[in-house]
């Protein structure tokens, strides 16, 4: 009952916070916002906590609809995961967003926290409907406010309302796609209750089946960016406020793809690897266009958004790689990749919602994000550079941060193939597992680009302008995230087991015996494993830490089947100890010991010989991503337009224009046409609305209660 | 490449026996005029005709400050007592500022080349270093294109006012320890471009020089026995024996 | 020169100039109003395909005059185009919008002189940089004083090169002064966005010694000295330039002996800098084996040059009226024995150069040149002569008895790099052949004569190894120098490198630097 008393402070809280806005003034929306907004992230913490430990279920049914069956409120293991990772991104979310309504970021404050809040609220319903329409309801609540947030905030005027309309109405498309397949399945349950529909999916066609797959997929991860529906995104990011897009890729996001693995994973297991295929290929396609996109990019938003865009392609590629498992009969293997996609989830919300912190201060100080103009930040913003520097090592993937872990898991989850029968089958697994490594490799060129064109080398723009170290509203929140970044890097070993029970139920079997073996543990407890390969790890020294540390150990193993007896191990606790040692050994043994009698003189960078060195003759970010472009272009073919002007005479040039078109292929094949189709059904529901608010929110809600009316009909047959 | 290959090899050794042994071939070396006893007729004559104010007459010897013979020739062409020449080519010479200097390297060493506004010559003549007939890398000596790297300084020209800041900045990126050689005429005195109101009169006004090497140009030979001179694996030469006292009190 | 053009002058330009003919040196003297001066030049440039050679700008006691010297292709002479202003005055009319090839020549009288050309569209940091020296200093009038201008040093502290790129992420790439192994001390801006170079800025004369300046005043025979030691690879070359600028001015005669040794002198020069150039060219592309058989040739002829003259550099061989030294025919025999060996070998290195595909890949279609781009730049040299532009001042206005010897003049259609590089071999070739020629006829007699100085002013040219050079100098009547000025090769090539650079990736550079066998010393001054 714990977890029920949470779920109301929750919800009361988010309520009583936004009465509090309405009704206090202007300079006080901020204390507010910070206050309940902490606290109803608290909550929400403690109520996804409480289920994990307790390892119970939480199953609340409320009241009885007529005709529509029992609206239920309900937390298994896997909300109760979502519900933590939400409430830890919150929190600092919170803080910064109340930071920043502070100093200016919106206009109208009380609005913001009203709706804030109320979006706090909306999510944290999503993830414990226990219902389809509770879902489907709680949903469509999620969409207007992130729509009216995006709106509501007015940092810059011109094409706000438009990117704010465009996420709404492809939301909107989305949501519509969603409640078919689910009134699909709820048609073959004859209910919406999810262990309803649970109990009956696998009774469902292969027809209906694929067209709930494709339907929720598709629908789902309009929210969550996937390939071809995803190009709404960057524009959504770059329109909303700084105060807010945190929120958007750090908790909104999480909710597509926790709808698609809801639905594909939980109400209706796979039983035909071929929908896990095209999840792993939409995925893996997700990511390279994803992080294509970001390394070329100069806006550090729109970087930042393709960069999601990207981990969520990791994170479907793992959903995909688990249904095939399962559906091929493997749940152990299934268990490790639905870990690793979770694991990779949970990871992205914390860093990427730490770099947003940053470079929502970044924007704030120098008034750009144009990575071209940045430069040097980290002479004035030693501190914040250090947090965001945290977040780009995690989303690198470099040990000893969160992301190496998860990443690992995930190309080590592609390895699994090889049990595979199917020779189709591991194909497909080779190149998505050779397309993910790609990726993996443009993101550090990616996030190299970002930290050293932004805040290395020399400042480019408004060199008078005075800059500030971020304020403790924004480290604090910075650091927070940091803190969870190198933890989840560092205890991989702690992480896996309490996700484990989590996924155990979509895929049949627990990972944290597979991949955590108990090293920690006495003799008895490693009967699962052959006594000699326990005898040559205790060699190695698997078993250190075994006297003053809880849990099973420290090594990540990963090891094959009978007729593939690969291992793989991996400890990033050993690895980071071991640095620490290597590095500071060396430290000692070269300037304390080797080299103690000799002074040492900071001498200024070599420049040629060069009077002054400009900051316009460094390196910029376009210049820097240009191979990758130069790469991508054999592939894209964009047009350039060269344009020499000339005075005088035709030698005498006073300017070359160069403007790139990229019209890439992906682009004119498939995302102009959904954009067109998509533009002429907005600009349908546009006159619809005439351009009022509300009216179209009332159309939303009509278009859903019609669908459900729809399905009364049919269920009262 | 075997083409190549076979050619490297049909072409054979032509590497200099220097610094093992002499140097013996033809056009090696321009020569320098050497201090030595004249009638007074004959070294008043000298001294009218040369432009840079080389010879001096101390005691009735006609000494010579190398530092300042441009090649021009006129002491030994077209005079009735020509100044003695002598065609050696190890002119490697510690400089007045620094003397008694102690072997700074024991191993390989990096050069990094300096034009401070040089003719072209003395460059030339230090790219000839690298061409098979002096190939100082079988000496363990390297050309450095960064300062970061280099060990030792080797300036050619006269030090430009343009280059001067560039030629600190260079000087001060050389981690310690460090040798500066100047080489040819131009870095040592000016050369005739001295009195130039944009250069300075030698690159000794702007770096502290370790070793001297005149000429103009001075040859391979030469530049190379600064450059051994600086490393510490020959002795340096007096080429103005018992006239320090001309150079102190100048002209 | 053809008698039209005196005629052609008088129809076309009545009223504007005034045109005197003097036929001893078949020179053509044109005296011009301000206001009809550019068209004049374009029309000279343009409609009668003069070459514009060089620009001199004298500082008479009451007035400027500007000399404007153009010359024509093989049988039509000299024509100098002057024009003056009071000394009060400091402005002319730009001829840049004509004449593209005195673009250069015109920012150094600004620097030089503080004179402005209206119409130039890019005049100041050229010699004097804006970051190093304040305005106002006009280090080539007679009353500069260099003491105040050292005294109240005050560069510009906020300078910015003046980029012309627009497009987003486009940025200044800057190399040097300091910038690779052995190199010359020279600046580029190169504006790029990260692979090609899509402008290229040299900044030069961070090597400028000022060698106009300290020659005035000094006699001629003490002058020769800087003209042979400003750009010492080509010594002879400049220091032959000189000479002849003086003897002209003087009327003097030179023996034929030293006609002819100064000829074989010259290609025996010409000979060892296309050695070395073929041996930088090679390097470039780090083909380390032809690199270093090229490196045995330049060594080889720079011994020949020092066995034969006692330099290596041919320094103090020449003086005004002659040759300070004879050489015996014997000598000079030997020293071609052994040049004709080296060719030999170079032409075997050529031969298995033009079959290396590897060195190839890298020398073609690079740096590429247009025939147009080269005669409106005014290029000069192999550099012109591999695009097609065969001008040649030994065959077009001999000098030293050049007319007298049978010689090709080589040239190429392409324009790239290889071309250059062909052009290079083939030079060689003509060299010894002209070599042998004034061997086997090589006449007796002294090689110095003595004449009177007088005052009077005259050009001086020849084809150095890297192009046509100018030398203008004005002596008083005691023989000492009052205003000389050079216009090298390099001046005229560095300023359409440009050309050849832009829209090619960064790492072709190099190799198209050394193509264009640029020299910053002789460009400097
Ligand atoms: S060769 Fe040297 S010493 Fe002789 S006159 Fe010339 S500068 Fe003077």
């Amino acid at each position: 009952m714990m977890t029920q008393a949470f779920i109301i402070a929750f919800l009361s809280l988010c309520g009583a916070g936004a009465l509090l806005a309405v009704a206090m003034p202007r300079t006080r929306q901020g204390s507010i916002l910070a206050v309940t907004g902490c606290l109803a992230a608290i909550a929400l913490m403690l109520a996804g906590s409480s289920t994990l430990i307790s390892g119970e279920n939480f199953l609340q049914p409320l009241w009885e609809l007529p005709n529509l069956g029992r609206m239920t409120i309900g937390i298994d293991q896997l909300s109760a995961v979502f519900l933590l990772v939400t409430g830890l991104v919150l929190f600092p979310a919170s803080i910064f967003a109340s930071s920043h309504l502070e100093r200016g970021a919106i206009s109208n404050g009380s609005l913001f926290t009203v709706l804030l809040l109320a979006l706090y609220a909306a999510i944290g319903l999503v993830f414990i409907a226990g219902d389809a329409l509770s879902f489907l309801l709680a949903w469509e609540a999620m969409s207007i406010f992130s729509y009216l947030l995006i709106v509501a905030s007015r940092q810059q005027e011109d094409g706000k309302a438009n990117s704010g309309f465009l996420l709404l109405a492809m939301g909107e498309a989305g949501t519509l796609a969603a409640v078919l397949g689910f009134l699909l399945l709820a048609a073959g349950a004859g209910s919406l209750d999810f262990s309803a529909i649970q109990g009956t999916s696998p009774g469902l066609g292969s027809g209906l089946r694929w067209a709930v797959f494709l339907l929720t997929f598709f629908g789902f991860g309009v929210k969550a960016g996937l390939v071809p529906v995803n190009f709404w995104l960057p524009r959504a990011y770059t329109a909303a406020s700084r105060a807010f897009v945190p929120v958007l890729a750090g908790a909104t996001l999480n909710l597509g793809l926790y709808g698609i693995l809801r639905v594909n994973a939980g109400l209706m297991p796979a039983t035909d690897a071929a929908p896990g295929l095209v999840a792993l290929v939409i995925g893996t396609l997700t990511a390279l266009v994803g992080i294509l996109y970001a390394t070329t990019d100069n806006d550090l938003k729109v970087i930042l958004a393709h960069s999601s865009i990207e981990n969520v392609g990791i994170v479907v590629a793992g959903f995909g790689a688990g249904m095939v498992f399962v559906a091929t009969n493997h749940p152990i293997p299934a268990a490790i990749a639905f870990v690793a996609a979770l694991y990779h989830l949970i990871n992205h919300s914390f860093f990427k919602t730490l770099l947003f912190f940053g470079v929502g201060e970044v924007e704030k100080q120098t008034g750009t994000r144009d990575l071209n103009n940045l430069g040097g930040l980290i002479k004035w913003m030693p501190l914040a550079t250090l947090a965001f520097l945290v977040g780009t090592l995690s989303i690198s993937a470099l040990p000893p941060f969160n992301g190496f872990v998860s990443e690992w898991l995930t190309l080590q989850t592609m390895l699994r193939s090889t049990e595979l029968s199917s020779a189709a089958v591991k194909l497909v697994f080779a190149l998505a597992g050779a397309g993910l490594a790609l990726t993996a490799a443009l993101a550090v060129t990616c996030f190299v680009r970002v930290f050293a064109m932004g805040f290395l080398g020399m400042r480019r723009l408004n060199e008078n302008r005075q800059l500030l170290e971020a304020r403790a509203g924004t480290l604090a929140p910075m650091f927070i995230l940091a803190a969870l970044c190198l933890g989840f890097g560092l205890l991989p070993t702690y992480v896996i087991p309490t996700l484990s029970p989590a996924v155990a139920p979509l895929a049949g079997a627990s990972a944290s015996d597979a991949l955590v073996p108990p090293f920690f543990a006495s003799d008895p407890a490693h009967s699962a494993l052959p006594s000699t390969f326990v005898k040559d790890f205790h060699d190695l020294g698997a078993q250190i830490g075994q006297s003053f540390l809880p849990g099973r150990g420290l090594v990540v193993l990963h090891r094959g089947g009978e007729e593939n007896p690969v291992v793989f191990a991996m400890s990033t606790s050993y690895m980071a100890v071991a640095l620490i040692v290597l590095l500071g050994g060396t430290y000692v043994v070269i300037r304390l010991w080797l080299t103690r009698r000799r002074k040492l003189r900071q001498r200024k960078r070599w420049d040629g010989g060069i009077r002054r060195l400009l900051p316009e003759m460094t390196y910029t970010a376009t210049g820097f991503s240009n191979p990758v472009r130069v790469v991508f272009d054999a592939v894209f073919r964009p047009t350039t337009v060269e344009d020499t002007r000339e005075t005088v005479t035709r030698h005498f040039r006073t300017a070359i224009l160069r403007e790139q078109e990229r019209t890439h292929p992906v682009d004119k094949l498939v995302f102009h046409p959904v954009r067109a189709a998509l533009l002429r059904v907005a600009r349908a529901l546009a006159y619809l609305h005439q351009g009022r608010l509300n009216t179209y929110a009332t159309y939303a809600l009509a278009a859903l209660a019609a669908v459900l009316v729809m399905y009364l009909i049919q269920a009262s047959w | 490449m075997s083409p190549w290959v076979i050619k490297g090899i049909r072409t054979g050794i032509k590497t200099s026996a220097y610094p093992r042994n002499a140097e013996t071939a033809a056009g090696v070396t321009p020569g320098l005029p050497v201090s030595s006893q004249m009638d007074t007729g004959a070294a008043r004559a000298l001294v009218d005709i040369c432009p840079t104010q080389v010879f001096t007459i101390i005691n009735g010897r006609v000494n010579v400050d190398v530092d300042r013979c441009i090649h021009c020739y006129r002491c030994v062409r077209g005079v009735e007592q020509p100044a003695r020449w002598d065609s050696t080519y190890e002119w490697g010479v510690e400089s007045n500022q620094k003397k008694n200097l102690l072997p700074a390297f024991r191993k390989s060493i990096n050069i990094c080349v300096v034009d401070a506004g040089d003719c072209g010559s003395c460059l030339n003549e230090v790219r000839q270093l690298s061409s098979p007939y002096y190939n100082i890398h079988r000496l363990g000596f390297f050309i450095t294109p960064t300062p970061r790297h280099a060990d030792v300084l080797l300036v050619v020209g006269p030090g430009t006012d343009h280059m001067s800041l560039a030629l600190q900045k260079i000087y001060n990126a050389i981690p310690t320890p460090k040798r500066v050689v100047a080489a040819g005429v131009c870095a040592l005195s000016g050369g005739v471009f001295a009195e130039s109101f944009t250069c300075s009169e030698g690159v000794t006004d702007i770096l502290p020089v370790d070793v001297e090497v005149p000429g103009n140009p001075p040859p391979p030979l030469a530049i190379l026995h600064g450059l051994l001179v600086a490393a510490g694996r020959k002795p340096p030469v007096d080429l103005q024996p018992g006239s320090s006292q001309a150079n102190a009190t100048g002209e | 020169m053809e008698l039209g053009l005196k005629e052609q002058v008088k129809e076309r330009w009545a009223g504007h100039a005034k045109c005197r003919y003097d036929d001893r040196s078949d020179l053509c003297e044109i005296t011009c109003a301000r206001a009809s001066l550019a068209e004049l030049c374009g029309w000279l440039f343009i409609d009668k395909d003069f070459n514009f050679a060089n620009l001199i700008v004298e500082e008479m006691p009451a007035a400027w005059r500007l000399r404007y010297i153009f010359y024509g292709g093989a049988g039509s002479g000299w024509v100098h185009v002057l024009a003056s202003a009071l000394c009060s005055e400091e402005t002319f009319p730009s001829i840049v919008k004509f004449v593209h090839a005195a673009d250069w020549h015109e920012r150094e009288a600004e620097d030089m002189f503080g004179l402005t050309f209206e119409g130039h569209p890019r005049l100041g940091d050229f010699i004097l940089h804006d970051d190093a020296w304040q305005e106002n200093v006009d280090p080539m009038r007679h009353h500069f004083d260099p003491q105040m201008a050292i005294r109240y040093r005050k560069p510009a502290a906020d300078w910015r090169p003046r980029r012309i790129v627009q497009e987003s992420g486009a940025f200044v790439m800057p190399v040097g002064p300091k910038y690779s192994g052995v190199t010359e001390s020279v600046h580029f801006l190169l504006e790029t966005v990260g692979e090609d170079v899509i402008r290229f800025m040299p900044r030069l004369f961070y090597k400028w010694r000022a060698i106009e300046k300290i020659a005035e005043g000094k006699p001629a025979d003490e002058v020769l000295l800087l003209a042979e030691r400003f750009a010492a690879t080509t010594a002879f070359a400049h220091g032959l330039a000189f000479c002849q600028a003086v003897e002209t001015a003087c009327a003097a005669d030179i023996p034929p002996r030293a006609a002819g040794l100064r000829v074989f002198l010259a290609e025996l020069e010409r000979l060892r800098q296309h050695a070395g150039a073929i041996q930088e060219i090679c390097e470039s592309t780090a083909l380390a084996v032809a690199a270093s058989e090229a490196g045995i040739f330049e060594e080889d002829l720079l011994r020949i040059s020092g066995e034969l003259t006692g330099h290596r550099y041919l320094f103090g061989m020449l003086a005004p009226g002659g040759l300070l030294l004879d050489l015996p025919d014997n000598d000079c025999r030997q020293a071609l024995n052994k040049s004709q060996a080296v060719l030999k070998q170079l032409d075997n290195l050529e031969t298995e150069l033009r079959v290396s595909s590897s060195f190839l890949d890298r020398l073609e279609e690079v740096g590429y040149v247009q025939q147009q781009v080269a005669a409106a730049y005014g290029l000069l040299g192999p550099v012109a002569r591999a695009s097609a532009v065969a001008h040649d001042l030994r065959r077009e206005q001999p000098y030293s008895g050049y007319s007298q010897f049978r010689f090709e003049v080589p040239s190429e259609q392409e324009g790239d790099g290889y071309a250059r590089l062909r052009v290079l071999f083939s030079e060689c070739r003509q060299s010894v052949h002209i070599m042998e020629q004034t061997v086997a006829a090589m006449p007796g007699g002294g090689v110095l004569e003595s004449f009177k100085p007088r005052e009077g002013a005259a050009l001086g040219w020849v084809e150095a190894p890297r192009g046509a050079a100018f030398h203008w100098v004005r002596l008083d009547e005691r023989g000492f120098v009052t205003r000389y000025h050079v216009a090298p090769p390099s001046f005229a090539n560095w300023h359409g490198f440009h050309v050849a650079v832009e829209n090619f990736a960064f790492q072709d550079f190099p190799i198209m630097l050394a193509t264009f066998d640029l020299s910053v010393a002789e460009n400097d001054r």
